[in-house]
């Protein structure tokens, strides 16, 4: 065969970055073969389950478990006795007072849902039986429940800290008590963001076993941070951190809630210790899910602006109490990120705002996806709204004048490098026909409402770096390996990584076979969240493609006495570079690499840390992602004023994505933020009495479903970033962020009420229609 | 008890508790776990399955109640390695994120398509409306449900 030969890839050869190539994972869910935790089994497999408390706050006096132990069928019941009673919780690098939860609580319950104890069993009849065999005794304390009730002194004390305030947030720069004396005009505001859940539709399960004669733990998980997961479940069983694999199968939904090791994690390794090494497997009811697992922060969001009268924001003050629940998990960076992300959206020089993470008898909040920017979102765009409605400003106008803009370093220090976020306000207006339409649908009970966001990609929340490795391997016969420790939840982020991979290596998509998220095989990831996937980890699988194409190019060019930097390999082929000629084809090289007379093995590897400064949360000041995404998003809406019926007709999204790799995948993740955002606008509500969770079923807590979903407009603005790989940004959280605060922007374009508690009911709008109707006469 | 099921036109012959559901049968006793399950209480429509031609929910279906009935799973849609047109406009659509939902989401498409191939964008609304998919994929979905319409359509006979 000539060394020009063609191969069967060069003539099918389509350059996959840009391209909507099919999930990998595609045939395998449609004929649902592909396999989650959910859907595993093993010999002998135990089933777990957790006793938690009935109580929101109380006192543990004493636990016996004998009669549980006594039950035939059981294998193991473990309690605090059996463990090292190490506390753990998620910001622990910047808040080490914060890590204050044990997996199995030894002297107080502090939710109704804590975990006390667990069992396993050889069958799920058996292991409920022995739940209820274990007799607890408690004495019960008093609970508090509402945020501003928490933080009033002689408050019943939930952890050691006064007031209930885990962590209190000061972010001040600049002197904006003095300019805001000079502001033309000042707006003070205060809203209500609800709590929501994460609800995946697989809720969490895992499958534990401890090797008892190696000392080896595996835990089959639906983590979106395997790596992290790990690492708790070390600190916490007392293990090397080698001696513990995770294995992240396929997820069936996260969205910030899989994000943390929890109490059934290191339950089923414990349990499976305890039953001799037995694997057991622990999977949460629906039930358990709404009420133990992780929410989204409940937060009274408090802002006050300066403005001067041509509509320039002079400064900003405020206050944000979140309700926290009875753990800290995420909640001091999930507070950050509330007051912190305006700084990319809005130029600010004086600013003031403190945060308080509020500790109740409250199920735990944690990360959920929007990350505090959800709640910040809708109360900062629905005030800017109003200021704008204040001085007889256009809203668009209002925020043109006000916006960040490229190359520019924010008074809290963040680089902005590209910045699309005007495009995205002007094509996104274009696009829905904002002139003609804004405050001129009123007969019609129609509105249109403006929202924009920007979102980081990564967080560097995790100790001092934020680094993604990966590993591409290049087989004989041609088909590549690509390791990542990145954790595909369903974002597509194995077929991302494998596009980016594969375009830098030069080769053909379907070469690829992507493995992630295992912690024993796969390059270390801090995980899935902050938006960082496709930047940090496709920054990282780019790498590791480009140096195994310098380790194939080596050998080409070594055995045609050529100079390697001279050749570069594309579409399939060994070229030069200088005139694009071909050398040879990628099989040939393998041959070559293969052969004989190198026996060269072909391993790349690639490993990425964003340029980035940690914040620091004394001041609020730091670069926490290695660039900016930014949007904007338009809503219109027809209200029905007689039953209080908000209809969502269409919605716009403009998204400054730097470059799509798979523009599918991005429309999907809009598609999905904005339909979440509805849910989260008028339904989702995870609602309370006592800290009991009243609607921990899909009836009772209603998301959104086919009906109701409106037409949908993703504009995607290609800013080409520098730091990303081929130009692009992350992308999976931003499109959450506006959606609320348009929705009621657009409402009040449409009938001229403002609700500023969400979820907007129709009862909400009735109550506010009546109240206007009243204030004219 | 003896129970006879025809699932994915194979005969089974188990022996039954009266209380099980279709769903643990399929997933538990014969490891079709292709048939997920998110709520176990009627509310996701995750464990949908088509029994004589109609989209049920096989987590209330007691087994003993559809002996003799005709009962497909997602296992039992593509055709060898060809996979069924819903199948198929899943994947060409980008209609599938997580998966979890996929399974019960096409079942509720191939019966309301195997009824009424050209579907209005209500009737697809309406047909689905009980299938809950969190990552919320949902206009991508009514694209693979029109685009497959279109294909089962253009074929001969009323299976495919």
């Amino acid at each position: 065969m000539a060394l020009t030969a063609k191969s069967k890839f060069e003539d099918q050869y389509v350059d996959p970055v840009g391209k909507s190539v099919p999930r990998i994972e595609g045939r395998g869910i449609v004929t649902g073969q592909l396999k989650y935790v959910f859907d595993v089994s093993f010999p002998n497999m135990l089933v777990g389950k957790m006793l938690r408390s009935h109580h929101a706050h109380a006192r543990i006096l004493s636990i016996d478990t004998s009669k549980a132990e006594a039950l035939p069928g059981v294998k193991a019941v473990v309690t605090a006795r059996d463990t090292h009673q190490i506390k753990f919780g998620s910001n622990e690098y910047f808040f080490p007072h914060t890590v204050d939860q044990m997996a199995l609580e030894a002297d107080k319950v502090r939710y109704i849902g804590d975990e006390i104890a667990a069992v396993a069993a050889v069958d799920e009849e058996t292991a409920d039986q022995a739940l209820r065999l274990i007799d607890v005794k408690y004495e019960i304390l008093p609970g508090v429940f509402e945020i501003e009730e928490a933080i009033k002194p002689g408050a019943p004390q939930i952890h050691e800290s006064l007031n209930n305030i885990a962590v209190i947030l000061p972010v001040n720069f600049g002197n904006p008590e003095r300019v805001m004396k000079e502001a033309d005009y000042v707006r003070e505001d205060k809203f209500w963001c609800p709590v929501a859940h994460p609800a995946p539709m697989e809720p969490h399960v895992c499958v534990g076993q401890w090797e008892t004669f190696t000392n080896k733990i595996t835990l089959w998980s639906s983590s979106q941070a395997p790596f992290k997961c790990r690492e708790a479940l070390a600190k916490t069983l007392k293990m090397d951190l080698n001696d513990v694999r995770v294995i992240k199968m396929a997820v069936g939904g996260g969205f910030g809630g899989k994000l943390e090791m929890l109490p059934m994690d290191f339950a089923a390794c414990l349990l499976s210790k305890k039953a001799g090494g037995l694997p057991v497997k622990i999977c949460l009811t629906r039930e358990e899910e709404f009420t133990t697992t992780r929410r989204k922060h409940g937060m009274i969001y408090k802002i006050k602006t300066g403005v001067k009268k041509d509509g320039t924001i002079l400064a900003i003050t405020g206050e944000v109490l979140a309700d926290g629940g009875a753990y800290c998990s995420y909640g001091p960076t999930v507070l950050a990120a509330a007051i912190m992300r305006i700084f990319m959206v809005y130029k600010i020089q004086h600013f003031r705002m403190s945060g308080y993470r509020v500790y109740t008898n409250n199920p735990v909040s944690g990360a959920m996806r929007g990350f505090g920017g959800v709640q910040s979102g809708f109360a900062i765009e629905s005030h800017m709204d109003m200021i704008a409605q204040d001085l007889g400003m256009d809203p668009i106008e209002f925020r043109l004048k006000n916006i960040t803009t490229p190359n520019m370093v924010t008074v809290n220090k963040m680089v902005l490098t590209t910045n699309g976020l005007r495009d995205c306000i002007e094509r996104a207006a274009v696009a829905c026909g904002w002139k003609d339409k804004h405050g001129k649908m009123k007969h019609l009970k129609k509105g249109i409402g403006i929202g924009i966001a920007a979102d980081v990609m990564g967080s560097k929340m995790y100790k001092s770096h934020e680094s993604a490795g990966a590993i591409v391997k290049v087989e004989e016969d041609g088909s590549v390996y690509l390791f990542t420790g990145a954790a595909d939840t369903g974002q597509g982020s194995n077929t991302a990584l494998s596009q980016i991979a594969a375009h830098e290596l030069g080769v053909s998509f379907s070469r690829i076979k992507c493995k992630a998220g295992d912690t024993e095989i796969t390059p270390f990831d801090t995980g899935s969240f902050a938006s960082r996937v496709t930047f940090i980890s496709g920054n990282a699988a780019l790498l590791g493609g480009r140096d195994a194409k310098m380790q194939i190019l080596e050998i080409v060019a070594k055995d045609n006495n050529l100079n390697m930097e001279e050749l570069d390999i594309k579409a399939e082929k060994v070229i030069f570079k200088k005139d694009g000629r071909k050398l040879m084809s990628f099989d040939k090289a393998l041959e070559l690499c293969y052969s004989f007379k190198y026996g060269k093995q072909i391993i790349g590897r690639g490993s990425y840390n964003p340029k980035t400064t940690p914040i620091d949360f004394r001041t609020g000041e730091g670069n926490v992602s290695g660039s900016y995404g930014f949007e904007a998003q338009i809503a219109q809406v027809q209200v029905d004023t007689d039953t209080g019926h908000v209809k969502v007709l269409e919605l716009w999204d403009a998204h400054d994505i730097g470059k799509a790799i798979n523009p599918q995948s991005v429309e999907a993740q809009i598609e999905g933020s904005l339909a979440m955002g509805i849910g989260y606008t008028f339904y989702e509500d995870l609602r309370f009495k006592n800290g009991r969770v009243l609607n921990a079923n899909f009836a009772g807590y209603r998301v959104p479903r086919s009906i109701g979903i409106p037409k949908i407009n993703s504009i995607l603005i290609e800013t080409d970033d520098p730091e990303g790989p081929f130009g692009a940004k992350g992308m999976g959280e931003a499109s959450l962020l506006p959606t609320s605060a348009a929705i009621a922007n657009a409402v009040e374009d449409a009938i001229g009420v403002r609700i500023k508690e969400l979820p907007i009911t129709p009862e909400k709008i009735i109550k506010a229609l009546k109240e206007k109707a009243s204030q004219k006469i | 008890m003896n129970v006879n099921l025809t699932i994915n036109k194979k005969q089974y012959s188990l022996d039954l508790k009266g209380h099980e559901t279709l769903l643990e049968v399929l997933r538990d006793r014969l490891s079709l776990t292709g048939t997920k399950t998110a709520c176990q209480e009627t509310e996701c429509g995750t464990c949908t399955v088509i029994i004589n031609g109609k989209a049920v929910l096989s987590c209330i279906t007691l087994a003993v109640n559809v002996q003799g009935d005709d009962i497909t799973t997602i296992e039992g849609l593509a055709d060898g390695d060809v996979l069924h047109p819903v199948q198929q406009a899943f994947v060409d659509c980008g209609s599938v994120q997580c998966g979890f939902c996929i399974p019960g989401m096409i079942m509720s498409s191939v019966a309301l398509l195997e009824k009424n191939p050209e579907p209005t964008q209500e009737q697809i609304e309406y047909a689905l409306d009980g299938n809950i998919c969190r990552c919320a994929g949902y206009p991508k979905i009514f694209e693979a449900v029109r685009e497959a319409g279109k294909k089962m359509k253009n074929k001969n006979g009323p299976d495919r």
